[in-house]
């Protein structure tokens, strides 16, 4: 269980549901609620936007594609030992 | 072949990475020396010459290039390197996965792992492979990024949000053909 209760995306305020669509688009996927990472980050969007825009600049295409880049994610969640 | 195969490529290398980077890392500091290719026995130096080539270190006229640290030491059990070897080429060999992201892989898990070794010896193999700075920044990047993500996901315990839609592969992770 979640040490925090996480927040249904209607609780948080309009700027913070507008970056929800954002990461919608990203994952390309039509979740039930934001993903919880998402919804995490958007409980201090002071961190969590700078945050969030670093790893979109790592993602983003460049000398590897995004889809090589998702692997090495999740190499490096399985070093870390991270089932999230 | 199915979208699985290059999951289990990317595990294989995984784990192959950890374990030459635990023999390296570990012995570091530890009392055995590494085999030299002047005084390993012929199956061994046969070995050596297979690693020289795959790592694009050449034959030099003396001697040949030097042997990677793990190899080297793993070398006083001949039929040990040669399987351990052949494990080692057979992960890294392009297949379905290219062999420049294998080895962004593999120097992904090294840095991650905090590995001395692996991540000298896989940044030099990136640019080695024509990798450029850009590209290693990217690779450090993304491996920078989600080590933060899964320490606020792990200190949170977090659920995956995955789970659920894991079995389709939706990774983009580009077809190479081969294999």
């Amino acid at each position: 269980m979640p040490t925090v209760r996480l927040r249904d995306a209607s609780e948080y305020p309009e700027p913070a549901r507008r970056l929800f669509e954002l990461s919608r688009q990203w994952f390309d996927y039509d979740f039930k609620e934001p993903p919880a990472m998402s919804r995490v980050m958007a409980w201090d969007p002071h961190f969590g936007g700078p945050h969030g825009r670093a790893m979109k600049r790592a993602m983003a295409p460049g000398e590897f594609s995004r889809g090589e880049k998702e692997m090495v994610a999740a190499a490096v969640s399985g070093a870390n030992a991270c089932t999230y | 072949m199915t979208g699985d195969d290059r999951w289990y490529e990317a595990a294989f290398v995984v784990g192959i990475t950890n374990a030459l980077n635990v023999v390296a890392d570990g012995l570091a500091g530890a009392a055995m020396r590494p085999v030299e290719p002047t005084t390993a026995t012929a199956d061994v130096r046969e070995v050596f010459t297979d690693i020289r080539a795959f790592y694009g270190r050449g034959d030099q006229a003396r001697g040949g290039g030097e042997i990677p640290t793990p190899f080297a030491i793993i070398a006083h059990d001949p039929a040990y390197l040669a399987d351990v070897w052949a494990a080692v080429k057979r992960v890294f060999t392009e297949r379905r996965l290219t062999r420049r992201h294998k080895t962004a892989l593999a120097f992904a898990v090294s840095l991650t792992t905090r590995s001395a070794f692996g991540t000298a010896f896989h940044l030099g193999e990136l640019r080695r492979l024509g990798v450029g700075e850009r590209g290693v920044m990217e690779i450090i990047g993304v491996t920078q990024m989600f080590s933060s993500y899964t320490k606020i996901a792990d200190t949170l315990q977090l659920h995956s949000d995955m789970a659920d839609i894991a079995p389709v592969d939706r990774s983009g992770v580009p077809d190479s053909g081969t294999g």
